[in-house]
Formats: C-alpha cells, sequence, structure tokens
C-alpha cells in the first residue's frame, strides 16, 4: 500500500463544490481500494479532478456534448436504490480514526494513511456523525491531557528537569493536536463552526490543557517556581536557557493562565529582590557606582522582556524596579552623592542620574531642590571668608561656569534647572554684604588695567559678559559704583587705562543692565577727559601766545567736574615755584573762559616726568607729583632728614612715609635710607642715589598712586553708608510728607520697596528715631505704633 | 469787735490763701541779689522747712505742679504759680498737701505726664539729650520701685555705649516698663520700639540663657 503524502492543507483548498464531493465520496466509498491504486497510476482519473480548474469548465461535460460523431453514447441513469451506509460504518470508521488519534499520541506511525483518515472524517460528518465524531475525539484528547500532567504530581524531580519535560510535555501536544486537528479538518470547518458554544479542536486541546494545569495546582506551583527560579538566577548572573523560558512562558500565554498563574508571583518576586537589592547596595556602593548599576538593571530587564517574557508585563516590571532601586532611594542618592558628584564634576554619572531619575516621579524636582542647595552651601563658602577675598571673583567665576556647564550638558538644559541656578547664585552671593560687589569692582579694574596683557579682546569682551552675570545677582549695587568709580577715576587719570573701547563696552554693559541714571557720572567723568584734552590744546596756544616764558615746563591739565568723579581731600603742599606759576596762569586762562567756575588743584592726582642724571647717565623717571617735591629737594641737598623733607613739603605723615617707601625701598630705589630698611621711621635720613641704574631710559615710579591703601578702602565704603543713610532719610522724609500719618509696619514696607539696597529693619529704625529727634516726624500720642509727619 | 470774731477772721484770714503771704515766703530762700530765683542753697533750705529731702520724688511733683524749667530752680512765676494752684503759702499748708502731691503718682494720666515733664526738667538745658548719669538717677526715682525689670535694665545701660538718651526713648521706657511682660515674650521685635529697647530685650535674652546654661 501506498501512502500519500499529501497534508491536509493540500485538500483543502482543491475543493470545489457540493456536488462533486456527494459524487466523488460515494465513488470512492465503494471503491476505495481500488481507486487508491487507480489514483497512483492513472492520470486520466486525475484529470476529473483537475478538470474543473482549466478554464472553469468542467471537460467531462464537453466529452458528453461536444462530438455528435462520438461512437459511444453514454447513458446516465438513476441509482436503483439509494445508497445506503452499512451498519456498522460509525464504529468501523470511529475505530480506524481513534487508532490514528491514539498513535499520533504515543507518537507511533499509524497504518491509514492520512488521506483515509480525512475521508473518514468527511463521511462521517456527512452522514450525520460530526456530533458523536467531536465527542468521542474529546474524550481521547482528554483523557491523553490528564495522563499527561497526572504525571508531573508524582515526580520530584529537580526543577530544571522538571521544567524540560514539562516544555516537552507541552510541545508534543501542541505538535499532536496540530496533526489531530489536520486529520479532522473538515469537522473543524463544517459542524465546529456552524454549532455555537463549542471550541475549535486546537482550541479545544487547550482549554483541556488548561483545565489540567489548573486543577492540579501541584503542577502549576510547581511549573512558576521553576520559571521564577530560573529567572533569578539569571538576575544573579548565571546564564539560564532562555529558550526553555520563553516557551514556558508561551506556554503559560496561550493557556490564559500567564496573568493568574505567572505575572503576579513574578512581580512579587521581583519587588522582594530589587527592595533588598537596593537596601544593600545602597549601603555597599558609591552613588556611581550604583547609578550604573540601576541603569545596567534597567536595560537587562527590557531585555528579558523582549526575550522571554510578555510584552505585557514590561510597564510593570520596569515601574516596580524604578520604584525599588529608584523611588525609594531619591533623597538618600541625593544626600549620600550629589555633593560628591558636583564637587569633582563628574559629568558622565551626574547626566545619568538625571536621567534615571527622570523615570520617577519627582525625580527632578528633588534633584533641583538638592541642586540648589548644594549651590547655596558652596557658593557661601567662596563669599563668607574674608581671608579668601584674594581669590573671590575668580572663584565665583569658574564655580558659575562649572555649574552652567552641568545644567547644560548633564541636565539638558532644563529650564526649572537654570533658574535654580540663578536663584541658588542670587541667594549666597548676598550673604556676605557688600564685600563681592567691592571684589567684582576691583576684579574689572584690573582687568581694564594698562599692562594686562592676557587676554585678547574677544576674551575680555567674554569675561566682562560673564562679571555682568555676577553683577546682576548682587543687591547692594551702590557698593559696586563707588568702588568702580574710584578705579575707574585712577585709571583715567594716571593713565593707566588699557583700551578705552574696552572701557566703554564695561560702561555700556553697566548702562543697559542698570540703566542710564547708575552710569550718567561715570559717563560725564569719560567726557570731562575728552574735554579737558580741548581745553589742553586752547591752553598751549594761549600761553604760546603770551608773553611768559614757561617752556621749560610742560603742563597737561585735567579738568574733573566735581560729583561726576570721587571725593579727593584737598590738600596744601608746597610746590615749587615754577610749577605755582603755571598753575596760576592755567587758572586766569581757564577762569576767562568760564567765569562762574571755581578750580581746585589736587596735588594727590598729579604726576611728572622728571630728567635725572645719575652717575650712569641720563633717565627720566615717571613719578607722582608728591614723589617729585620729596625728589627736587636732592636738587639743593645731598642728605635730608625724614623732618626736613616734611618741613619743605608739608606732606602728611602717613602720605610722606609711603612717598618715601616708594623711592627708597621699593624696586626703583632712586633714593638711599639710612638706616636701610623697609619701614619709613621718622629720624631716618635720606640722599640721592647717583649709583642708580636701570635697563630702561624711562621708568616709572608711580604705581603707588594705583595702589589702595586701605584707609581709602574704608572711605569708600563709609561714602557709600553715608550714602545710603541720607537716602534713606529722604526715603522717609518722602513717604511722610505724603501719608501724613502712618504706622510703623506700613512704613518699613514701603521703604523696603522703594531703597534699591539691602537694609536691616534695625537700620530703617534708627533713621526713623534720628529724624524724630531732629523733629521731621514724632510718634502719635495715642498710638506708639503710629507715626505722624511734622510740617 | 468780739474777740471770738476776730479770733476767727484771723483764723479764715490764715486758712486762706493769700499771696503777698507766698511771696513773702518766697523771699526766705531767695539771696538777695537774685531776688526772683530760688537757687540751690535756697532749695536746701526749703526742703529743710517742710521736711522732705530734696531727692524725694515729690519734690518733682511739686515742681510739675509750678511748670518749673530747671530742676533745681524755681522762679517766682512758678512759685506763685504752683503754689497758688495747691492754695498753700505756708510750711504748714504744704505739709498738709504733701499726701495729695504722693497720690498723683498713682492716677496713671498723671504719672505719665509727670515723668515726661521730668526729661525737659532734669536735662542740661544745652543740649538735646539728656545725660546718662541724670538718666539713670531719674529713672531710678521714677521706676525703681514698680518695675521689676528696672535694675536689669540700669546694668544694660551701664554696659552700652550710649551717652545719653533722647526723648522719644525716655518716653518709650515708660510704655516698655507700663505693657511688657517681665518674661518679654509680649515683645514685637518687629515692632516700633526704639533700637535702644531692641537691644535691652536681646542682652536680656541673652544674659537668662547664659545664667540658665551656668546654673543647669
Amino acid at each position: 500500500m501506498s501512502r500519500h503524502s499529501r497534508t491536509s492543507e493540500d485538500r483543502g483548498p482543491n475543493r470545489g463544490g457540493n456536488n462533486e464531493h456527494s459524487y466523488s465520496g460515494i465513488k470512492r466509498k465503494r471503491d476505495t481500494q481500488a481507486e487508491i491504486e487507480n489514483m497512483s497510476d492513472n492520470t486520466h482519473k486525475r484529470a476529473n479532478f483537475s478538470a474543473v480548474t482549466q478554464n472553469g469548465l468542467n471537460r467531462n461535460l464537453n466529452i458528453l456534448n461536444l462530438k455528435p460523431a462520438a461512437t459511444k453514447k453514454l447513458v446516465i441513469k438513476n441509482l436503483k436504490s439509494e445508497p445506503k451506509l452499512p451498519d456498522d460504518y460509525r464504529e468501523q470508521t470511529w475505530d480506524k480514526l481513534k487508532s490514528a488519534v491514539l498513535d499520533i499520541q504515543k507518537s507511533k506511525p499509524n497504518c491509514y494513511s492520512l488521506e483515509e483518515l480525512y475521508q473518514a472524517v468527511e463521511n462521517m460528518c456527512n452522514h450525520k456523525m460530526a456530533n458523536t465524531l467531536y465527542n468521542n475525539l474529546r474524550l481521547l484528547t482528554e483523557s491523553h491531557v490528564r495522563d499527561n500532567i497526572e504525571q508531573f504530581l508524582a515526580e520530584s524531580m529537580d526543577r530544571f528537569l522538571f521544567l524540560k519535560k514539562m516544555n516537552d510535555t507541552w510541545q508534543n501536544h501542541c505538535h499532536q493536536m496540530i496533526m489531530i486537528r489536520s486529520i479532522f479538518l473538515y469537522l473543524d470547518r463544517t459542524y465546529v463552526l456552524q454549532t455555537p458554544h463549542i471550541h475549535s479542536i486546537w482550541e479545544m486541546g487547550l482549554e483541556l490543557f488548561r483545565q489540567y494545569i489548573l486543577q492540579y495546582t501541584l503542577v502549576q506551583t510547581r511549573i512558576v517556581d521553576g520559571l521564577l527560579m530560573l529567572i533569578e538566577k539569571e538576575r544573579q548572573g548565571d546564564a539560564v536557557d532562555r529558550t526553555l523560558l520563553k516557551s514556558l512562558l508561551r506556554m503559560l500565554t496561550d493557556l490564559q493562565i500567564y496573568d493568574q498563574a505567572f505575572e503576579q508571583k513574578f512581580l512579587v518576586a521581583t519587588e522582594r529582590l530589587y527592595a533588598s537589592e537596593g537596601q544593600r547596595l545602597m549601603q555597599e556602593m558609591e552613588i556611581p557606582e550604583y547609578l550604573s548599576h540601576v541603569d545596567k538593571r534597567i536595560l537587562e530587564e527590557n531585555e528579558r522582556v523582549l526575550h522571554y517574557l510578555d510584552s505585557g508585563t514590561k510597564y510593570q516590571l520596569i515601574h516596580n524596579i524604578e520604584k525599588q532601586l529608584l523611588s525609594e532611594h531619591v533623597n538618600n542618592i541625593l544626600q549620600k552623592g550629589l555633593d560628591g558628584l558636583l564637587e569633582g564634576n563628574r559629568l558622565a554619572d551626574l547626566s545619568l542620574l538625571y536621567v534615571l531619575f527622570g523615570r520617577v516621579k519627582n525625580g527632578h524636582s528633588e534633584l533641583c531642590v538638592s541642586f540648589n542647595a548644594y549651590i547655596k552651601k558652596r557658593g557661601r563658602t567662596i563669599v563668607i571668608d574674608p581671608e579668601k577675598d584674594k581669590e573671590m571673583v575668580q572663584e565665583l567665576l569658574d564655580f558659575k561656569d562649572t555649574m552652567d556647564n552641568v545644567v547644560a550638558n548633564c541636565f539638558n538644559k532644563n529650564e526649572k534647572f537654570s533658574n535654580s541656578l540663578k536663584e541658588a547664585f542670587e541667594y549666597y552671593i548676598n550673604q556676605r554684604a557688600n564685600k563681592p560687589a567691592e571684589l567684582i569692582a576691583k576684579f574689572v579694574d584690573s582687568k581694564l588695567r594698562a599692562g594686562n596683557k592676557e587676554a585678547t579682546e574677544e576674551e575680555l569682551e567674554r569675561l566682562l559678559d560673564k562679571i555682568m552675570v555676577l553683577f546682576r545677582f548682587i543687591h547692594g549695587k551702590d557698593v559696586f559704583e563707588a568702588f568702580y568709580k574710584k578705579d575707574l577715576a585712577k585709571r583715567l587719570l594716571v593713565g593707566k587705562s588699557a583700551s578705552v573701547d574696552a572701557e566703554k563696552s564695561m560702561l555700556s554693559k553697566l548702562k543697559q543692565e542698570c540703566g542710564g541714571g547708575f552710569t550718567s557720572k561715570l559717563e560725564g567723568m569719560f567726557k570731562d577727559m575728552e574735554l579737558s584734552k580741548d581745553i589742553v590744546v586752547a591752553f598751549k596756544h594761549y600761553v604760546g601766545n603770551s608773553n611768559n616764558d614757561l617752556s621749560s615746563l610742560e603742563m597737561t591739565v585735567h579738568i574733573l567736574t566735581m560729583g561726576y568723579w570721587p571725593t579727593y581731600t584737598p590738600m596744601e603742599v608746597n610746590i615749587p615755584e615754577n610749577m605755582v606759576q603755571l598753575q596760576e596762569v592755567f587758572n586766569k586762562f581757564y577762569l576767562s573762559k568760564h567765569s562762574g567756575r571755581k578750580l581746585q588743584w589736587q596735588p594727590t592726582l598729579g604726576y611728572c616726568v622728571l630728567k635725572a642724571r645719575f652717575k650712569s647717565g641720563r633717565k627720566e623717571l615717571v613719578v607722582s607729583l608728591f614723589q617729585s617735591l620729596v625728589l627736587l629737594l636732592f636738587n639743593l641737598s645731598d642728605e635730608l632728614t625724614f623732618d626736613d623733607i616734611k618741613t619743605a613739603t608739608n606732606i602728611e605723615d602717613g602720605e610722606l612715609k609711603r612717598t618715601l617707601q616708594s623711592l627708597a625701598c621699593g624696586k626703583a630705589r632712586v633714593l638711599n635710607k639710612t638706616p636701610r630698611g623697609r619701614d619709613i621711621e621718622i629720624l631716618d635720613k635720606f640722599n640721592f642715589n647717583n649709583e642708580f641704574v636701570n635697563k630702561l631710559y624711562r621708568i616709572k615710579i608711580n604705581q603707588i598712586q594705583m595702589k589702595e591703601t586701605t584707609e581709602e578702602q574704608k572711605a569708600t565704603e563709609e561714602r557709600v553708608y553715608q550714602d545710603r543713610q541720607y537716602q534713606i532719610d529722604a526715603a522717609i522724609v518722602r513717604i511722610m510728607k505724603m501719608r501724613k500719618t502712618l504706622s510703623h509696619n506700613l512704613l518699613i514696607s514701603e521703604l523696603y520697596l522703594q531703597l534699591k539696597f539691602p537694609v536691616k529693619p534695625a537700620d530703617l529704625k534708627k533713621r526713623i528715631e534720628s529724624l524724630i529727634d531732629r523733629d521731621y516726624m514724632e510718634r502719635d500720642k495715642d498710638n506708639p505704633n503710629q507715626y505722624n509727619y511734622v510740617a | 469787735m468780739d474777740d471770738s470774731r476776730r479770733y476767727g477772721n484771723r483764723v479764715d484770714e490764715a486758712l486762706q490763701f493769700n499771696q503777698k503771704r507766698c511771696l513773702t515766703w518766697f523771699r526766705e530762700y531767695t539771696a538777695p541779689d537774685d531776688p526772683d530765683t530760688l537757687g540751690p542753697e535756697g532749695m536746701e533750705k526749703f526742703c529743710e522747712d517742710i521736711g522732705v529731702e530734696p531727692e524725694n520724688i515729690v519734690m518733682l511733683v511739686l515742681a510739675y505742679r509750678m511748670q518749673a524749667r530747671q530742676m533745681g530752680f524755681f522762679t517766682q512765676e512758678e512759685w506763685l504759680r504752683g503754689l497758688s494752684d495747691l492754695q498753700c503759702d505756708s510750711v504748714s499748708k504744704i505739709q498738709a498737701r504733701l499726701d495729695h502731691l504722693r497720690c498723683l503718682l498713682n492716677d496713671q494720666n498723671h504719672f505719665k505726664a509727670i515723668y515726661r515733664y521730668a526729661y525737659d526738667f532734669a536735662r542740661d538745658k544745652d543740649q538735646r539729650s539728656m545725660d546718662m548719669d541724670t538718666a539713670k538717677a531719674m529713672l531710678a526715682l521714677l521706676l525703681g520701685k514698680h518695675w521689676s525689670l528696672y535694675t536689669n535694665f540700669s546694668h544694660f545701660l551701664e554696659q552700652s555705649k550710649y551717652k545719653v538718651i533722647n526723648k522719644d526713648q525716655w518716653c518709650n521706657i515708660l510704655e516698655f516698663s507700663r505693657t511688657i511682660n517681665i518674661d518679654l515674650t509680649n515683645y514685637d521685635v518687629d515692632g516700633a520700639w526704639p533700637v535702644m529697647l531692641d537691644e535691652f530685650v536681646d542682652w536680656l535674652k541673652a544674659n537668662r540663657a547664659k545664667t540658665s546654661e551656668d546654673g543647669s
């Protein structure tokens, strides 16, 4: 007997209309055996089937109708009697099928061909035996499934083997069901479809399998526990059989028990594992290590989903991990590790932190809060210690750069973070009153001075812009203005400004930031310098045209409008006659042009170029006016005491000491001092140093003018405070005049609105008391908390 | 005329206030070269006569009634004004009124007026503010007995840098003594109290904290 290797799939599509079925069915029934033989070698017969497919015409008909010249005439008669099935047809056919099913289940070869079996099914269905057929099949399947699963109850074997065996059982079941289904396909497509509430054969198989897994909970538990064990092993780092896992998990999904049997337990186990892992590793590991571990775990779990878990589990799984490894430890991570990361500028770790915290609720806002706190804490150490004043500004700039960089590169330029950064900077910079403003002004001065060769124009521009950012944070900007003005004056007058463009650029930045009012005086200073140039030219003409022979002495004058420039205490010193004369001439010249004005000469600001003759040759010395007054004395005497000099010049003691120090104890010693030493004492003697040598021809010794003394600095600060007091007084009077009567609290809050610099309530109270004392205002007689304006 | 009536008239006369008599009495205490002003010497005698120490607070009340300008001095005008107000023209009469004067201090409003008056009365007229020594003496006189925090306050003043007290501070001290609890719990730091009192409160709190530390 030959067996056909055609599968049910092949059969299916070739089927045509109903009539043919019955026709060939009956035929088949009779001649099954013979037909098969015929089929195997008779292509003519085969043509009957395939005749339909060619042109859609039935060749049979052609044969019948055409060829009228055919010799034979084919007559078809009705059957004499209706064909009847044999009585035991049902049992016989079922037996055949049953054996086939059993063989499949036992993986044994079956004596019947697929074709035969298929036909058997079809026949039974056509003779109203489909119901029986189905039920019988079901019973068979059920018993087989039950037996299969029951075996797992008994055995207590190694978990891994258990799973393998289970998997095999399952695979076999699937394979077998497919084969069974292919045999019973006709049943599946007719009876099953037409009858409601009946599973298809495949589904029936699944349903039965499922039923027994569920019924034998021990089996189910063993499967699930085995799977969980494998997963745990993998999580601990061992390699496991992923295909097995995938297959079994697909089994659970197909059986629709994935959720109830597996997923819940899985998630619980996951939670437990990661909860304890989170706790443990937070203690053991450093934060950067921990973060990369978390990152790795998340990646792993994502892969796990891809490789064998059901994708529906993904959301809960990842959420679980994020919670256990991140959410629970947010505060701890920030407290333990953030400062270190920021301090060490660990950009990669910070970026990872940002990304991971983005996964959890409030992660970013907590990070932002801690970030803010770090800046305030660290920033405070930069500004608060007077010992570190020298480096303060540079450190501020560097710190800002670093933090900006972190926000840009690690925190994704998140606006919340950059705003928080600004707030933190503003907060801590103002924790130290006044000093940062002063130091920033001095820093700008150092950059704008000549001799500062470090920076190109663009670099300087960028630096100034960064400075402006810091400037914006400061509350007491008037302190900055006072020092900036003082230093600017020095730069302009002593000629130490590096570049007018840079100066103007800085000025325009300040104007943009604070408005014209802030910079009007500074601009006035520049204007004065310009005007002075014109005046000097005019003066030269004047001198040239006049009778005075003053050509031996060249004088340049800067006219400073009082009010624009810092206040300088005028000093009366003894100036040589020829200088005085020149001054007088200039006075006359200037006042003739501007009659209503008054000129006051400022000897502290002047400087001279002296021609000196040493043993080594002629030199030119650029010296301050005071220095020149002292030096000129040595034209007349070789040696002079401190006292002599003092009497002759009338320079005040402290100033004189500084001057002599710069001439006798500094780098360029044009005078000798006895006894030697750095400090000037009252009993010291000085003489002209003829042996003086220097490789330059023109030597500047007037740096002294650029230096700021502590007295100067204190004086500037004092002036700012004074000024603030006036402003407070004026504000109080203004407010009281307008309101006539006001409560204490309202007055204070009104003042805070109006005053542009930081004040303490105690300072305001003091000014209020002072004004009460001076009868500008009074306390109300009945209400001590109320003030009245006194007209 | 009946002797009894004449006696009664004389008694009546004696009882009634007589300006001339008052003025004559005044003259007992003034020096010939300055008849209109009763100075320190006269003041001493006056006090002796009426049996009151010069530092006694009653003298302050009396001065207040006279609206005397300068401590230690009474002008004729002030003398007459005050004493005619009190209807006293002799030592005995004024001695009888001393209790009445003392009682004025018990009335809140009168005390306040007297306290305020005391400032201008006691200060050196060349200065706007009262120097610290005078202030301490006056405060002791006026508040020493009734203000529980008086001793603390005077210690505070001693160790402070304040050299004078101005009128505003003076008046507020009274308010403070009347309204603020001994434990300072109801003192409003942000209120309109003068800075001196803010400092006093801070100082006192710090001291108390220290003593409790030392004690424990």
